[in-house]
């Protein structure tokens, strides 16, 4: 008994850390509608901000605080006024992916001034600790929930009593009526842009100390757990972003206590998906009632697509055939092998998300579907990679199509976050599902690829091969754009709700398309699974699901030749800047933002 | 003969506000009926109850002689409902061809064949493969769809391949009409088809509405613009805060004093009228 | 008459030879000091950014402290020896790609890296279909040098490493043991031999708790430690992982002994974990206490160059180096050459091994030598030998 309690006080403590990230999210949330995922970042930031306050200035924690404080809300309007305001009217995938970028070059920045090494962080806080039960809690606990709560107190008062706070609540509830009412709408979101970021650099800085540990990667971890909580709370909910927090604290604790530590994750994120499915407003959200009409339909920017002659494509894919006879390097027909690969999950990805409208941030779990079911198929069962790879592209296809089916009903970016979830689900059970998959430890020696029974084993039967699958995929889903079905796809897209009164049973065309689209990123893995003769559970992670995604935007979304050359462009490139290593990721970020900003249609046109 | 649309007893609440109030309704086959009342009296959301993209609290609808109050919209649209909507939806990326032929999609037998379970692969199978039968529906249709598009004179005519955003405003109304017509229906349901167009443009789709009433298609009219409503109707609903406050054939409801109570209360104040074209031109 | 019989008569031609043989080799060794000439390159893959970035950053001191002192000496042959770095984030996809571009690079003699054995495998039969040496020196997974006779290894393997933290946690005296270790390929790999070691030598695992690498709350994890009632909790952690443990398991109110795996020794560790890092018991093949020698001179030389301590990266990188240097030195820089090197040389100084030979067998390095250590006062410290009493 006295161990329940343990765990039911560790799981508030770790609720009350979530929470002070999870208020900041649920501000942005809130009011400009969007998941932030640079929130981790000025996370991240603060926590240095402050570190390099109390090493150099020697301030005691009230002021560091207060340095914190400001310097985040500084970068907080900075990143509203340069990342975002931009991105007004446009696609509202723009702002999702332009914070996607902003938390590259954050976290690099950081990285590049502070190094990669972990740092402590000195506190000066008393040292005393209060025991309950078989554990105990400290001076910092306090401090953290102390801060927590008081900030979302200010915050609900502030949403609820003052000019600015109503402004802030009419700004989130319509925009243009806020704007015809003489609302200044641009200082709004740069309010709150500060606001949150504040809290989400103090929060940084007080978790640092907490552990004693800073380091530049924490960004990620962190904007996921508070997404979470957010869900559970209800989305740009405040209050509810702290009771979400606890809750989601509490499960991690019993689940760790049911089932160990490994599960802790899976746990949170299974909890993600329950309440994305049963109750996607949240514990406070309210129930929403009639859908109202919106006043246009469509998701993506509406562009024209740039047509390429046939015969200027024919001849570049001829080319890309004969380039192994006419140079043989190995290192270019290696980059471009990853490339067709990688396009391989482009295509797959622009057909979901581009034609389908259907925006998936897991399509790495998709591909670790194929690449184990094709390892487990070859190593367990002795099959020959000719049949086990297209075995692992249906497997990926029917699995990874089941697996997301529950989240068929959901819209916008709570498929995004859905999604996220269930990559990083599969992730977790592919890591403790260890009589299966091995866990961490991975499957080696699976075999090389094989064609009647020769292996192929040099670089430019590789790249043949790899090019083939993808010319082919690539004809097969032109066709498929060009048919009935990708008229009905686009529909879905486009309108769900005049879609469906016209006869289109949206969960079944959604199926097709991720089943198709899992199909050819299942067949990326199980290539890559015996090119690697290697893999585990760290082979295909999220970095990836994020990658695909940009792949498609740089190509233009649903454009199958955009889905290559996106491919082409995000997998060459950094193979060419390998000359600047270290400034790589950075320049990765500033060239998405610059893309969201000019031209989010994408180079080749959305289709 | 049974009446091709029927609602009974129909109501639907939404926390303390009731929507919709024992609406009784009846639409016979061939006819133009409309359903007009102040902002606010239910009239979209009543519609929105018999393309079954909400279920009604209490009533029912019967279509055809079936009961649909507790269908699907896709499964509506199959038996022959179509509808257009209040603010306009038509599929913006895709062009004004793709967005009529979509209309007709309950109606394509090659390319979505009915199997149990399989359907859906055979779908897929058929747009890959395209065997001839596929094809020839697939002209067939396309050549309907110019049909339906002509009723428009040259306008979507000529711009057949354009996205459908690139169109005006009212194109896209008309383009919301050629998708309803698309799907062949037996009853059509038009949801404020003239909003936001000028006279002459009102007048057009006037003359189009009628046209197709001549020619026996069943309609259900949401209009707010009452000299059209006068000449289009063979019989009027005026729904009032959720609630039918009167019936009738157009000559009727024009000089019932509830109904221009009804208008009178909503606007207007202050100025005598006796009947609704008083308040309303 | 010649000189030679000029001097002969003279009786001069004895000293007059040994004079000029004197000075032959006096001119020859200072040209042989500065090495010249076209430099013998080492292609080494790793992560400069991404998570494990700051390993890479290790790598790089040691190398360049090995370098110096390599090339101070007149390097490989005569000639100066260098190292291209590039970047892999520890990413096989990009592993991948960087084992072609050095295979098909003439300059490259030897790979050295990547830094985790899943990304170093991935491109190991790039290397080995090549006949380039891919020389893994961080690369413990047993299966790693399986990848064919040109992979090969200077890490200590878990198989070796894992027995021996077993063995000092018996010689310490316990009995019962809850295990904590990173939850990826090599924390896994090491979990199950130490689990395996520890059995052997008759302790009993009373709870394993695996962990996520980006973890940072271990508090409900050791509640479930703690209620399985082990005598020690053993640490199969890097140092950051195991430093925020080490804190945790104090701040909680535990004051069970802790014994750590040689993977968390680093200066890094007593600055992350603070008081708390007091009393935690490990290994090391790498020691600046110790008294051999190469480890002193290797410590001076870094303290000197860098102005910190080294940790266990710098010194594996170092010898890597140093061991490489004697190879090529030795056989040439024949691709083939060198992997058959590797074979035969023997008793290289090395930092961890004081002398270091390779089982051509197993492509490793047998014989790692440790020193048990205890953390007390902020430093580590030679273990004296006092088990802990029972707490």
């Amino acid at each position: 008994m006295s161990s329940f309690i343990d765990y039911t006080v560790n799981g508030l403590v770790i609720g009350n850390i979530y929470a002070l990230l999870a208020v900041g999210l649920a501000l942005i949330f809130g009011v400009a509608n969007l998941i932030n995922f640079a929130h981790g970042s000025v996370y991240t930031l603060g926590a240095y901000i402050g570190w390099a306050a109390i090493v150099f200035l020697h301030t005691p924690l009230p002021v560091t605080m207060l340095i914190v404080f400001i310097g985040c809300a500084l970068v907080g309007i900075v990143i509203e006024r340069i990342g975002l305001r931009p991105l007004q009217g446009k696609a509202r995938i723009a702002p999702l992916l332009a914070t996607i970028g902003i938390s590259f070059v954050l976290d690099q920045l950081v990285q590049l001034a502070f190094s990669p090494d972990p740092r402590a962080v000195p506190n000066d806080l008393p040292d005393w600790r209060l025991t309950i039960g078989g554990g105990s809690i400290g001076a910092m606990d306090l401090l953290i929930a102390g801060v927590g709560l008081v900030s979302a107190a200010l915050l609900y008062i502030f949403l609820r009593f003052t000019k600015l706070g109503s402004a802030v609540r009419a700004t989130a509830q319509d925009r243009e009526a806020a704007l015809q009412m003489g609302v200044n709408v641009n200082a709004v979101n740069s309010a709150v842009f500060a606001i949150a970021s504040a809290l989400g650099g103090v929060s940084g800085l007080l978790v640092g100390m907490y552990y004693n540990h800073i380091d530049p990667a924490m960004s990620f971890q962190a904007t996921l757990k508070g997404v979470v909580a957010q869900v559970i709370g209800g989305v740009g909910n405040v209050p509810g972003a702290i009771v979400g927090s606890l809750l989601l604290g509490l499960v991690e604790s019993y689940g760790i206590a049911l089932l160990g530590t490994t599960y802790r994750n899976l746990f949170a994120f299974v909890l993600l998906i329950i309440f994305l499915l049963w109750l996607p407003n949240g514990l406070f959200g309210g129930r929403s009632t009639i859908q109202t009409e919106p006043l246009v339909g469509s998701f993506i920017a509406p562009s024209r697509p740039l047509r390429l002659p046939r015969w200027s494509v024919w001849a570049a894919t001829l080319a890309a055939f004969a380039l192994p006879f006419a140079t043989s390097a190995p290192y270019l027909l290696q980059t471009l092998t990853n490339a067709w690969l990688a396009a391989l999950l482009a295509l797959s990805l622009t057909l979901i998300a581009g034609t389908a409208g259907q925006i998936s941030f897991g399509q790495a779990a998709l591909m670790a579907i194929g690449g184990y079911a094709s390892a487990l198929l070859a190593v367990d069962l002795g099959a020959p990679p000719v049949l086990s790879v297209p075995a692992a592209g249906l497997t990926a296809a029917a699995l990874g199509t089941l697996l997301v089916f529950p989240a068929f009903r959901l819209r916008g970016h709570y498929i995004a976050i859905a999604t996220l979830a269930i990559g990083e689900i599969v992730s977790l059970v592919i890591l403790n599902w260890e009589s299966l998959t091995r866990g961490a430890m991975g499957i080696t020696g699976i075999p090389p690829l094989s064609l009647f029974g020769r292996d192929l084993d040099s670089n430019r039967a590789i790249y043949w091969l790899c090019l083939a699958i993808v010319v082919a995929l690539g004809l097969l889903q032109t066709r498929l754009l060009s048919s009935h079905l990708g008229r009905t796809l686009r529909a879905v897209r486009e309108d769900e709700i005049a879609a469906r009164c016209y006869g289109v049973r949206l969960d079944r065309y959604k199926a097709l398309a991720f089943a198709f689209g899992a199909f050819g990123a299942g067949l990326s893995g199980a290539i890559t699974a015996h090119l690697y003769s290697y893999l585990n559970n760290q082979t295909f992670d999220s970095q990836l699901s994020l990658l695909a995604l940009t792949m498609v935007i740089l190509g233009g979304m649903g454009n199958v030749l955009g889905a290559i050359a996106g491919a082409i462009l995000l997998v060459g490139l950094p193979e060419l800047f390998r000359i600047a290593a270290e400034y790589r990721i950075l320049i990765y970020g500033v060239v998405l933002l610059a893309l969201i900003r000019f031209r989010p249609q994408g180079l080749l046109g959305a289709v | 003969m049974a009446p091709l649309l029927e609602m009974r007893g129909l109501t639907r609440r939404f926390g303390g506000v009731t929507a919709v109030k024992t609406l009784d309704l009846v639409v016979e086959e061939g006819e133009l009926v409309s359903l007009i009342g102040p902002n606010g009296a239910g009239k979209t959301t009543a519609f929105n109850m018999i393309s079954g993209l909400d279920q009604p609290n209490e009533g029912e609808i019967v279509f055809a002689g079936r009961p649909i109050h507790r269908l699907a919209p896709e499964a509506i649209a199959a038996l022959g409902l179509a509808r257009t909507f209040q603010h306009g939806r038509v599929f913006a990326n895709l062009s004004v061809e793709d967005n009529v032929l979509l209309g007709a999609h309950t109606r394509l037998r090659a390319v979505r064949p009915r199997a149990p379970l399989l359907d859906g692969v055979f779908e897929l199978a058929l747009a890959l493969i395209r065997p001839p039968a596929v094809e020839r529906e697939e002209a067939a249709l396309k050549a309907e769809v110019r049909e339906i598009l002509r009723l428009f004179g040259d306008r979507l005519i000529s711009r057949v391949h354009d996205a459908a955003y690139t169109l005006s405003y009212a194109n896209r109304r008309r383009i919301e009409i050629a998708r309803a017509l698309a799907l062949r229906p037996r009853l059509l349901l038009l949801d404020e088809p003239t909003a936001g167009m000028n006279p002459t443009e009102t007048a057009e789709m006037q003359a189009l509405i009628a046209g197709l009433k001549a020619q026996g298609m069943t309609i259900l009219l949401i209009e707010h613009k009452l000299e059209m409503v006068m000449n289009l109707s063979n019989r009027i609903y005026v729904l009032d805060d959720g609630v039918k406050i009167a019936e009738g054939s157009p000559e009727g409801v024009r000089n019932d004093p509830a109904v221009v109570e009804a208008y009178l209360g909503h606007s207007e104040v202050g100025r005598g009228a006796r009947s609704l074209e008083a308040i309303t031109s | 008459m010649s000189l030679i019989s000029m001097l002969k008569l003279k009786g001069l031609a004895k000293p007059a030879m040994v004079a000029i043989g004197v000075a032959a080799i006096g001119v020859t060794s200072a040209l042989a000091q500065a090495a010249s000439g076209d430099p013998v390159t080492i292609g080494v893959s790793g992560p400069l950014t991404g998570q494990n970035a700051q390993y890479g950053a290790q790598w790089k001191k040691g190398f360049d402290l090995a370098l110096e002192e390599v090339n101070g000496r007149g390097g490989v042959q005569g000639r100066p020896l260098q190292y291209v770095f590039e970047d892999s984030q520890a990413d096989p996809r990009q592993t991948v790609a960087i084992a072609q571009k050095f295979v098909s690079d003439p300059k490259i003699v030897v790979e050295v890296g990547d830094f985790s054995s899943t990304a170093s495998m991935a491109a190991s039969s790039i290397y080995q279909r090549a006949g380039l040496v891919q020389f893994g020196f961080t690369n413990s997974h047993p299966n790693f040098t399986k990848g064919g006779d040109f992979i090969w290894s200077n890490s200590v393997s878990q198989a070796d490493e894992q027995p021996r933290l077993a063995k000092y946690a018996a010689d310490l005296g316990f009995k019962h043991l809850a295990v904590l270790y990173l939850n990826t390929d090599w924390g896994r790999a090491s979990q199950n031999i130490f689990s395996e070691a520890a059995k052997a030598d008759a302790m009993e695992i009373v709870a394993s708790e695996g962990y996520q690498p980006d973890e940072k709350d271990f508090r409900s994890t050791l509640v479930r430690v703690r209620d399985a009632k082990p005598d020690a909790i053993i640490l199969i952690s890097y140092y950051a992982d195991g430093a925020l443990i080490t804190r945790q398991i104090r701040s909680v109110g535990l004051t069970t002994p802790i014994v750590a795996s040689g993977s968390i020794y680093s200066p890094k560790f007593i600055e992350l974990a603070g008081d708390a890092g007091n009393g935690v018991f490990t290994e090391s093949n790498f020691f600046p206490g110790d008294n051999r020698p190469e480890v002193q001179n290797f410590v001076a030389k870094f303290r000197a160059k860098y102005n910190e301590e080294p940790d266990d990266f710098n010194a594996v990188a170092y010898d890597t180096i140093i061991l490489l240097a004697a190879v090529i030195d030795k056989y040439g820089v024949d691709r083939t050459a060198i992997r058959d090197g590797l074979a035969q040389i023997k008793d290289v100084p090395s930092v961890i091994y004081g002398k270091a030979t390779f089982d051509p067998q197993t492509r490793r390095v047998a014989g790692a030598r440790a020193v048990y250590l205890v953390v007390k006062n902020g430093a580590f410290t030679l273990w004296d030998g006092k088990k802990p009493s029972a707490s």
